[in-house]
Order: structure tokens, then sequence, then C-alpha cells
């Protein structure tokens, strides 16, 4: 770097060189007092197009009248009558009740999968390499190709686990598993599960190997059980981690209505609606932009509430 | 006390691979089946008699998927769009990730909750919107353009779930550096992000798979075959009038291929980076 | 030649150069490129596209058309965006039921003068433009036509000693005589689960509660409505003639249901007619009948696709391409490669139609169908609140009351 400097003023240059070095440059620069926000600027930069403009224009679509084929109605200030009508929506409050259900129940299960499977798999038994990429392989298949495939495995006609069930004596005849409003939500549930727990394995796998092992030889010393073991130090030392899975998970469940749209619509009845697929459906086949703007902000308005109790809570901020 | 504890271990050593070899068949078991599908002719598929071992083999549903309508440029368009998306996230992601993992600063918790919160707008809304920015900008129907609207909803994941791998990594290398008069920016690169760099290659993964999958952005933004990606291809393919069996589950079998490659080598680059790093304790 | 001096043709050369810069590449008698968005997913619409193609660019050299597919389920969501957002197609295909919502949207190119002296004009009904017209003003061609119709098992029916029910009434005692749970057979293979409004409307017609009154007005007769509902969900609820996946069998799978033997009639149009085929031999195994009349009301759906100019700015090429839909030997052409019927009279009367007896109860329907009812929200209202508030009666969560006062009020948000 330095080494076609002449030799009579070869310190001075070096120094000049230096000066003008660029990494030399923005090591100086890191060592300011203003150096963090240099490192945020440009993912700032980045989410404020993206993103903040998208974003409030959506907002402010929620107080205007924005039904795009009914264009004689214009597109006039109409303050909170979207939010007005959604008090006496049954739709949306059923969409809120069915996004509770779904949500929380899908979390919970992948979590604990996902946990066992992450414990599991940190044994380390010999074997446990290959059965991991076996077990993380869900999560890579495409929303689109998961829906399509347990639509075919559930289907009513030509599923296989229709097939199998009552080839085992637990069905009498093949299940319309999505027809029926008692098991098309849990349905719904075991195929979101089935995608999306090894998200939580990966991350927790990737957190257990983060721990120290001398803590567990000093409990085991202590003789602490294996599951007083996991509740006073694995998951103690995993906060930050299953805090930070938890809510992206919750924010992707909630804002996405891909497997639900393949799967169920929304049907039979209303039994499997979700607010994102409310939305979805009062922008994309009402046109109402209003409404689905001001249903979207309530989903987001909830989220931002369950994200902000849930960062107190499990106080990830802390160190 | 010793033969208790090793008894135990042999126990949970066998309740671990019951569990592991129980999801492993939870997990496999429907890639199979969607695979023995992509195999069968129609009239095996749509039939009142369940056939589990294909009846006849067949390669149709891959040849006919594959000459129908442009397939490679799919696949190629959603490889483009991932490693796009994965590059942005990489170069402006590690160091949003590295400054809120190190430094104390005014706002860090306000701007930390900022970009989780910019992921929490429906993106049904934000479709519109971006539409209207991405044509201004000629991005419109782009795979980079695409690339660029998945960083708004995988730029926050990426930051934060590095954040996270960065927090635990220990920080007293780190001082050690600086206690030797490496600047900021060397104990950035040359100490945190090698000890981390397990956690950057796994928040790499799943920023891939997540832009790899994305199906309603991809749908919305673009129109051609020159920049729409595999889902949207494939969902295409489920058309009204006809009853698409085979060739969906050969779309699907083609579309995790690249994945468990590239899983595979990722894999191994994980687990050696976790087992050869002396660093942790 | 000597009277110019070198500056007088530099300018001239420059100022050449600067109009061909400024120019539209089309003025020099360039191709002019246009895109032509449609809801074609089969290989046999594919390959019919195809040669419509292959035959446009003959006829037209200075065209290029790009094809562009959009799956029908996303179809609304995308040209809305594409509208809202000022990057619209230059062409594109459009179903009937769409048009209002697209016209009202603004979505659409007026081609009323281009039609009316359109040398073609006089080939087609003038029942063929009344779904693509919005107040007096003719916004497309239609390209081809579904026309809706029954299939039925032709040898189940034989061996019950039935004949093809022409009622309602007969349509229901033949579904439930054809059910044998033991067999796993199920009289009617209803579509309850995605694109089931459709019928439920067309029931709900048939008993008399038109949607869309004489006089123009919007609204539901609701002792009618309540009436057909009734009996359109007592079919499964109280008749078990219909096979209890209902709720959520959309096109696949009550097609699957009746190829693989499990029901005994289905109600589709003429476009699956090739699929069945595969699977069942045509009038052996299936045959097709005209959808049977409701008590009040005769409903058999005849549903246009329709192409459509979107794009102002390159109008003329557009239009080109439209009308050569219209051709004979473009429509006869897709017909070969997808079975699906002419919206051309003259080409309708094609001796491979007239002359096969399985497609009689089509060219029958033509005489008296009838296009969906449609307004600006009704393909939002149908699908949104139509079909869930049925479901909630197949899965006895609500009653006919609760559904139809459902479905009035629905109508009243979506037009109000």
């Amino acid at each position: 770097m330095i080494s076609n400097t002449g030799p009579a003023y070869s310190s001075p240059q070096r120094s000049a060189f230096d000066r003008y070095n660029p990494l030399r440059w923005i090591g100086e620069l890191s060592e300011t007092r203003y150096w963090m926000y240099l490192l945020l600027l440009p993912s700032a930069l980045l989410i404020c197009a993206v993103v903040i403009y998208p974003t409030l224009y959506g907002m402010q679509m929620s107080f205007h009248e924005m039904r795009i084929n009914r264009p004689g109605l214009g597109n006039g200030w109409v303050g909170l009558k979207h939010y007005q009508r959604m008090v006496t929506d049954p739709v949306f409050w059923v969409s809120l009740r069915n996004t509770a259900v779904w949500v929380t129940s899908a979390i919970a299960l992948e979590f604990l999968i996902g946990l066992v499977a992450a414990l599991a798999l940190n044994r380390n038994l010999p074997g446990s390499k290959v059965l991991a990429v076996l077990i993380l392989l869900p999560y890579f298949l495409p929303n689109v190709v998961a829906g399509h495939m347990w639509a075919l495995m559930l289907d009513p006609r030509l599923g296989v686990i229709n097939d199998l069930l009552v080839k085992v004596g637990l069905l009498q005849g093949y299940k319309a598993w999505f027809a029926d409003p008692t098991t098309a939500m849990a349905a719904a549930i075991v195929v979101e599960a089935w995608h999306s727990f090894p998200f939580f394995t990966l991350l927790l796998l990737a957190g257990l190997k983060g721990i120290p092992t001398d803590l567990y030889k000093a409990a085991d010393i202590d003789g602490a059980g294996a599951l007083s073991q996991l509740r006073l130090i694995t998951l103690p030392m995993l906060k930050t981690i299953i805090a930070a899975a938890v809510i992206l998970r919750v924010i992707g469940l909630v804002n996405s209505p891909d497997l639900l749209l393949i799967l169920t619509s929304g049907g039979p009845g209303r039994s499997t609606q979700v607010l994102s697929l409310y939305a979805f459906q009062t922008a994309y086949k009402d046109f109402n932009f209003g409404y689905a703007g001001a249903l979207s902000v309530v989903m987001f308005v909830l989220l931002m509430v369950f994200a902000w109790a849930y960062v107190r809570l499990s106080k990830v901020n802390e160190d | 006390m010793a033969a208790t504890r090793s008894r135990s271990k042999l126990v949970w050593d066998i309740v671990s691979y019951i569990v592991l070899i129980g999801l492993a068949f939870i997990c496999i078991a429907p890639i199979v089946w969607t695979f023995l599908t992509s195999l069968k002719v129609e009239s095996d598929i749509v039939t009142r008699t369940m056939h589990y071992i294909p009846p006849s083999i067949t390669f149709e549903n891959y040849v006919k998927l594959w000459n129908q309508s442009s397939y490679p440029t799919l696949v190629i368009n959603s490889l483009i769009v991932t490693s796009t998306t994965v590059l942005i996230c990489l170069l402006t992601g590690t160091v949003a990730a590295y400054a809120f993992s190190r430094f104390q600063f005014k706002g860090r918790t306000q701007l930390m909750l900022g970009y989780l919160v910019v992921r929490m707008f429906p993106a049904v809304l934000m479709i519109i919107p971006l539409f209207i920015v991405m044509r201004q900008v000629g991005l419109l129907d782009s795979t980079f353009g695409l690339a660029v609207a998945y960083t708004s909803f995988l730029l926050p994941l990426f930051v934060w779930m590095l954040k996270g791998f960065f927090d635990a990594a220990p920080k007293e290398l780190e001082s050690a550096a600086r206690i030797d008069g490496t600047t900021r920016l060397g104990a950035m690169f040359m100490v945190v992000i090698p000890i981390a760099r397990n956690g950057l290659l796994a928040t790499c993964v799943f920023v891939a798979i997540a832009a790899w999958n994305e199906y309603l952005f991809a749908l919305m933004l673009t129109t051609s075959t020159g920049s729409r990606t595999w889902p949207v291809g494939l969902q295409l393919m489920v058309g009204e009038f006809q009853l698409p069996w085979g060739m969906l589950a050969a779309g699907g079998m083609i579309s995790i291929l690249p994945v468990i490659v590239l899983f595979a080598l990722v894999q191994r680059a994980m687990v050696a980076g976790l087992t050869g790093g002396a660093v942790k304790g | 030649m000597t009277s110019f001096d070198r500056r007088s043709v530099l300018k001239l050369g420059g100022g050449a150069l600067a109009a061909s810069a400024l120019l539209p590449a089309h003025a020099f008698g360039q191709s002019t490129a246009i895109n032509y968005w449609h809801t074609f997913t089969s290989q046999s619409e594919f390959a019919g596209l195809d040669e419509v193609m292959k035959l446009f660019a003959a006829a037209h050299p200075d065209i290029t058309v790009t094809q562009e597919n959009i799956p029908n389920p996303e179809f609304m969501a995308k040209v809305t965006a594409a509208v809202v957002s000022g990057s619209r197609p230059d062409t594109t295909m459009v179903a009937s039921e769409r048009v209002a919502d697209l016209v009202a949207m603004n979505g659409l190119t007026d081609l009323t003068d281009r039609i009316a002296s359109w040398d073609r004009r006089s080939d087609f009904d003038d029942a063929r433009f009344k779904s693509i017209t919005v107040d007096g003003k003719v916004y497309g061609v239609p390209a081809f036509t579904f026309v809706d119709w029954m299939y039925y098992r032709k040898d189940w029916f034989d061996e019950a000693g039935l004949a093809a029910p022409t009622t309602f009434a007969e349509f229901r005692d033949a579904a439930i005589k054809l059910t044998d749970p033991a067999k796993g057979r199920y009289g009617f293979g209803m579509r309850a689960g995605a694109g089931g409004q459709a019928y439920v409307i067309n029931v709900m017609e048939g008993f008399g509660a038109k949607l869309v009154q004489d006089d123009g007005t919007i609204g539901l007769d609701r002792d009618k409505a309540i009436e057909a509902i009734d009996w359109w969900a007592g079919l499964l609820t109280r008749d078990g003639a219909v096979p209890p996946s209902a709720p959520n069998d959309g096109f696949r799978q009550i097609m699957e249901a009746f190829q693989t033997g499990q029901t005994a009639m289905v109600w589709h149009h003429t476009g699956s007619f090739q699929d069945n085929a595969k699977l069942l031999k045509p009038g052996v195994e299936f045959a097709t009948a005209v959808i049977p009349a409701g008590p009040v009301n005769r409903v058999s759906r005849l549903g246009y696709a329709y192409n459509t100019v979107t794009n102002p700015d390159t109008i003329d090429a557009g239009w080109e391409w439209l009308k050569f839909w219209g051709e004979p030997d473009a429509a006869i052409a897709f017909l070969e490669k997808t079975g699906y019927f002419p919206a051309s009279t003259a080409a309708a009367k094609d001796e491979r139609i007239s002359g096969n007896p399985l497609y009689k109860p089509a060219a029958d329907t033509l005489g008296f169908g009838i296009p969906a009812p449609s307004f600006p929200g009704s393909a939002g209202w149908a699908e949104g609140v139509v079909l869930p508030a049925f479901q909630r009666v197949l899965i006895k969560e609500a009653t006919p009351e609760q559904a139809v006062d459902e479905m009035i009020d629905g109508l009243a948000q979506a037009i109000g």
C-alpha cells in the first residue's frame, strides 16, 4: 500500500498518503461520535424510500373515499368513516378473532416443535447433521408449493392423508378437511406449523450453540435436572433470540394472506377469514381502497401494540 | 452418581433420536409424496384408488413443465432477485445491525423499534404506492426493482436477526483489539464480523429463502416473463380449466432443488464455523 | 447538388438527426409494439393463442404483439394496480363479469365508432355486445364464448332409467336417486367453494329473485331468494345428494369428483369439455345437457371473453389486434386448438360444431342463454358476500333467512 513512495520524503509522504487512504479515513471517522449514525444511514435511507412513503400514502387512503370502481363518489376526505364502519362490520370482528386464533396457535405450535427440534439437534448426536437438513427443509418451500402440496394430500378425494387415516382406522371415510369449519382452521394451522417451525429451529439452534457449556457443567455439579437446566439456563440465555423470532414470525403471519388464500380463501363461510385476507379482498375484489386502508391501519396498530408490549415484557432492549 | 448421569444421558439420547427421526419423517413425507406425484401420469393421480407407488413412472410432467412457459428464465430471474436482495441487505444491513448491537446512543430504542415497525404495515396496501414509486423511477417490472421492494421487509428482518447474533458475540475480544489501538472500523471488520460469521451466514440464508419464496410482491410488481419469478410462474399454472397436479408437483420439486444445494453448502460452512470457533467461550 | 454549400448540408443533416431523435419509432414505418394481457393458462389455450398470434404477425408485420398471461384469480388485482398507477397494458382480454368494474375505474377505451364502421360487425349478433356496452358506449370485441351447460353420467342415468333433467324439480329427483353412499356416489357435484357464487346467483334468479330488474334497479327479492337458498343448500343439508366437501369444492374438485365417478351431474360450461373427454368416454360414459330450468326463470349463462383496448396511446395498433380475433380464420384456429366457442355467429355455424350432437345443448343454449348480471361492485359482492353467506348455510352456521339478509346488506354496501 505504501511501497510507491520515494525514499527521500518517505515519512511525510506516507502520512499524506494515509490521510487520503479511504480505509484510514473511514477508520478515523469511526472514532467520531457520529459513527453509529453513519452506519445506520444507508439502511435508513433505503427504508425511507421503499417503506415510509408507501406507508404514509397507504395510511392517508384510510381517511379518504377511495373506491376506484365508483369514480362518482370522488376521492374526498371522509375522516373516520371507514373506522366507524369497522365497529359494526361483523366480518371485521370475525376476522379479528380468527387472526388471533390463527397466529397464536400456529406460533405456539411452531415454537414448541422448533424448540424441541433445536434441543435435540444441539446434542450433536451422530447423524444429526443429516437429520437437521431434512428437518429444516419445509421452510425452504415457497408458500405456493407448500399450500398446493398439502391441498393435494388433504384432498377429500385424492388425499393420501385421508387414505392413511382410513387404513389405520381413525376415519370411517375420506374427510373434507377444508369444508368443515371445525377442521378447516386446524388443518390450516397444521400446514402453517409444518412450513414454518424450522424458522424457530434454526434460530434457536444458532442461539443454543452460543451458550457456554460451562454453565451446564456447573448445573450438572449442582445436580440440576434436564428440565430445570432448560428452565434456568437455556431459556433465559435464548431470551433475545426467542423474542426476535416470535416478533418476526407474528408480523409475517399477521401480514401475509398467501397460505390461506391458497388453502381456503377464508371459507367455509368465514371460518378461516383473517384480517390480511379481508384487507386483500376488500382492496382487490371490492376495489374499496379506503376501507382496505383502514383495515390495514388497524392491523398495523395491533401489531405495534403487540410488539411494544412484547418487547417490554421480554426486556429485549436491556443489554 | 456417574452411572445415573450416563444413564440419563442415554435416555435423553434415545428420546432425541426418536424426536429427530419422527420430525424428519413428518418434514420429508410431504416432499416425497410430491416427488412421487410428479412421476405419475394424470390418470394415476385423479383416481379413486390410491397409488402409493406410481404404477408407471413418467418424466413427462418435467418435460412439459420445462417446455411450456420458459421455466429456465423464471428460475434465473428468481436467482437474480434473491442474490440482489441478499447483497443489498449485506451492504446496508450489516453495519446497521452492528451499530444497534454495540452502541448506546440517543434514539437507539426508538430507531430499532422503527425498523421493526416498518415491517408491520401490511404488504397488501403498500403495493399500490410502491407500484407508483417503482414506475416513477423506472424499476417496475424489473428484477432489480423487485429486489429493492423485497428489502422493504427483509432488511428489517436482516438487521434484527443479525443484531441478535452480534449481541451474542463476546465483547472482550473487541475491547482487547480496541486497547491495542484498532479503530472501531477495524474492530468491526476484523473482530466482530468474523466471530459472528455463522450468524451472518444464517441471516443471509433466511433472507435468501424469504426472497426466493415471496409471492405477493412478485405477482404485483412484475408482469413480463423477463422479470417474473418462480413462485409466480408456478401459481400461474393453476389455471381455471385444467388439473395440473403432476406438473405442479414437478414444479415444486424443481423449485426446491437449488435451495437444497444452497443449503447443503451453507450448512457445511455453518457447522465448520460453529465448531472451529474457539472464540465462543 | 452544387447549390448546397457545406454549411447547409450540415444544417440539414443535423436537423434530420434531431427530428429522428424526437419522432416516435413508428413514424418511420417501423413496427409498433403492443402487449396483450390474457388469462390463458392451459397448454391448449396457449397453443390457440400462439396460432392467432402467428396469423396476426403474417397479416400485420408492422405490429408486434407480446402476450402476458395473468392468472384469473389475480387478474383484477393486477389490472387495478396497473390502472391506478398508470402503467396499463395496451390491450387486454376481459371476462364479461369484469366489464362493469373496469369501465367504472376508467380502465377501458371507448371503441363505439371503430366498431360501428368495422366490416365484420355484421358477423356478430347484437346480443354479443350487450355485456361490453356501458351507457351506450362499446368497449370491446367478443373473442369467444363460454356456454353454461351440464355434464351427466349417461351410463348411470341409463342404468337407473332416468332421462336428463330439464327442470329443477327433475334435477333434484335425479340427484337424490343417483346418490348411493355405499358406492361412494353422489347425485350432484355442487360448486360452493371458489367460483360457486355464480351458481348461487343463477339459482336465485331461477327462483325469480332477479338481481338487476328490467328497469335497471338493483336488488334482491327477499322471499324468493330465501326459497332459492333453502332449496340449493338443501341438496346438501336435507337431501344429502351432494358430497360433504361441497363448501370447499371449486372447479378442480367438482371436475375431479365427476371424472373419478363420484358424482352423477356437474354444472360448468363448454370450456371443460376436452378435459372430461380425456378421462371419460364422451357419449357413452358422459353426455351433455342444458342447465335445468328454474321454477320461475330459465337461467343459463353465456360468458364472453372480450378483447379491449386499455391504453389509448396505442389504440390504432391495439384495434388491429382486437378485430383480428373476429376474422373467421383466427376464430376457427382458436376453436381447433381449444374447443372454445367462437363469438362470431358466422363462425359458430361451422360444421364441426353443428354436426356434433354433444355440442347441441350448447348450440341450443346460445338461443336462450343470458349474460350474468354485472354492475360496478357486483363481482366483489358475489365473491365476498354471497359465497361466504351461502357457505354458512351449508355448514349450518346460518339460516337461509340470515344468509339472504347478509346478502341484501352487502348489496346495499356495494352499490351505496
